[in-house]
């Protein structure tokens, strides 16, 4: 299980990687967004926001409305935002469930996966 | 809070989620595309008189079968990958991924189709010659696929508009041609008069074909505001499709000639025969809307599932490009392109009928396979949670499968009312490539990847 200070580390780590990615950058031009992060294992709750091309640091606990909720164990979030685990196949599988528009759901993906293979 | 609590909770903050009227009007959009039209037409051969509503009305309590099983995996997997989770599941997962592709090969026949029927329909109307159509073909797929690359795509309220007009007109032009015909049905209730009880076998097959897609809601399941809106929505879209596909199929085989009914465009003559002149263009209009639900929901269904299958890792990595508006562009372009061609050949060699009995089959080929998933799952998997059960599975399933299985068979051995093999024939070559794909050279591919991935350092520290 992945502590809070793990992730927030991890997350800090992916965050820096995503808004320093041009490509990435453009992909959420205009897409300012609310995301939930649930832990099932842990019970623990994030917030990420995108505003202004630019992803904010990761709150504890969930705030404001959400376009988007992501829920899975808290290793593969920890695996995630170090961009060493590919959240597709964990999606594939079942095992990362999302909540929100088939478009926002691309735009989380597309973002993962840019720290995922840009890594 | 419990997992389940919790994800309820999750759902009803969500910003933007769509609620039953969406879900009815997506289900019956997806289903209700302009290939509807022939298909009903086609319909009309196998049965007497006007006892066409009858093969409509048995084929839609076979949608409610089809439905029990959707519903009851949706409850389980309620993601838009649910048709990976719950085949990889009951199945070996090489079977699972050479059906899913071969079943692909519908939503490429049904863009496909569409394109050519409002091609025609569009050439039709306008007065010009049959060859304008592929020019129309083109046109509007390449419309297609730049406003899906840019990531344009139809908002709820416009698709719940879009749908209907398309539910409505449908129904009044029906009434009208039947009422204006001025004379009474003929055999309205003998089906098999002057014909096989095979023949009636067929027109449930075709009838079946009427109501599919109406399951591709169930990508919805991320969406929506509350999970069983999924299965209500499809109840209600079958209820809509069966009573607006009997009134257009028996006014089509009361006010239609032979010569009209099997045309590339029998509803504008349906429409000529409920409103005159006028009645072409509101048809021709119609058909037309039914595209925009028929591209929207089929290119993204089928673009996000290929490119999440290609991020699995079991299609190669090209196909998981992505657009500087999130869409991944080589599963559009290419979904373009070979419905382009399909559309075109579809033009030159005028054998619609053909792609309607792959449709038909293709579609008791996967309703059977959900109906094994469900039965398998309750076996291999029974405490996983199923917010919907079917009642009397364990008869309702093997009679379903049984049942889906032999409409499937049939329909791919008929065209129109006569044995062609042409059907088998696309869905056995369809379903080699698939299997020759899966077998021989994914495993290549799922290699180098794994190479890939073992080669990569791993950033996590400490690991």
């Amino acid at each position: 299980m992945a502590s809070t200070e793990e992730l927030l580390e991890a997350y800090a780590e992916w965050r820096t990687r995503s808004n320093a990615n041009p490509r990435l950058t453009k992909m959420v031009r205009g897409w300012d967004r609310v995301i939930h992060f649930t832990t099932i294992d842990t019970g623990q709750a994030f917030t990420m926001r995108i505003e202004g091309q630019q992803l904010s640091e990761l709150a504890v606990g969930h705030e404001g409305q959400p376009d988007v909720v992501v829920t899975g164990i808290s290793e593969d979030f920890c695996d995630m935002f170090w961009g060493d685990l590919n959240p597709s196949e964990k999606y594939m599988s079942g095992e990362i469930t999302l909540l929100g528009s088939q478009q926002d759901v691309m735009r989380i993906d597309a973002i993962s996966m840019v720290a995922f293979l840009d890594s | 809070m419990t997992d389940a609590a919790a994800t309820l909770s999750s759902r009803a903050t969500l910003r933007r989620a769509l609620g039953l009227r969406t879900v009815v009007t997506t289900s019956t959009g997806l289903a209700f595309a302009a290939l509807e039209y022939l298909a009903a037409a086609g319909l009309v051969v196998y049965v007497a008189g006007d006892s066409a509503w009858i093969p409509i009305i048995v084929a839609g309590g076979l949608a409610l079968v089809a439905y029990g099983f959707f519903g009851e995996l949706n409850g389980m997997f309620p993601t838009a990958a649910a048709i990976r989770l719950y085949m990889k599941r009951a199945m070996d997962d090489r079977v699972a991924l050479t059906i899913t592709f071969t079943y692909l090969t519908t939503i490429i026949l049904v863009i496909a189709s569409d394109a050519f029927i409002v091609g025609r329909a569009l050439a039709h109307a306008f007065g010009e010659p049959a060859w304008v159509a592929s020019i129309w073909i083109v046109g509007l797929l390449a419309i297609a696929v730049v406003t899906n690359l840019r990531g344009i795509t139809v908002a709820g309220l416009l698709q719940d508009a879009a749908t209907s007009v398309v539910i409505v007109a449908t129904l009044v032009v029906g009434i009208l041609a039947l009422v204006r015909s001025g004379h009474g049905l003929h055999t309205p209730l003998q089906p098999l008069h002057g014909h096989h009880p095979g023949d009636f076998l067929q027109a449930v097959a075709l009838g079946v074909f009427l109501y599919s897609a109406f399951e591709w809601v169930t990508t919805s399941a991320e969406e929506v505001r509350k999970p069983r809106s999924i299965n209500r929505g499809m109840l209600i879209a079958i209820a809509i499709l069966c009573v607006v596909c009997a009134v257009a199929t028996v006014a089509m085989s009361h006010t239609l000639s032979h010569h009209e009914l099997t045309s590339a465009y029998p509803q504008l003559y349906l429409g000529i025969a409920a409103l005159g002149h006028s009645g072409l263009w509101v048809m021709a209009a119609v058909t037309a809307v039914t595209a925009l639900n028929t591209f929207n929901g089929g290119f993204i269904t089928a673009s996000r599932f290929i490119y999440g299958t290609a991020r699995e890792g079991s299609l190669p990595r090209q196909l998981a490009q992505l657009n500087a508006r999130a869409v991944p562009w080589v599963p559009v372009v290419v979904l373009g392109g070979l419905s382009a061609v399909v559309a075109l050949l579809v033009a030159l060699t005028h054998a619609w009928e053909v792609l309607v009995a792959v449709g038909a089959a293709l579609e008791g080929m996967i309703y059977a396979v959900a109906g094994f998933c469900a039965l398998r799952l309750r076996s291999r998997e029974p405490d996983l949670p199923r917010p919907f059960r079917v009642r009397g599975l364990g008869v309702l399933g093997p009679v379903g499968i049984g049942l889906f299985g032999l409409l499937a068979v049939l329909a791919s051995v008929s065209v129109q009312d006569k044995f062609d093999p042409a059907p088998l024939v696309i869905i056995l070559v369809a379903g080699a490539l698939s299997a020759f794909y899966v077998l021989r050279i994914l495993p290549g591919i799922r290699e180098r990847e794994a190479a890939r991935q073992a080669a990569r350092p791993r950033r996590r520290p400490g690991r």
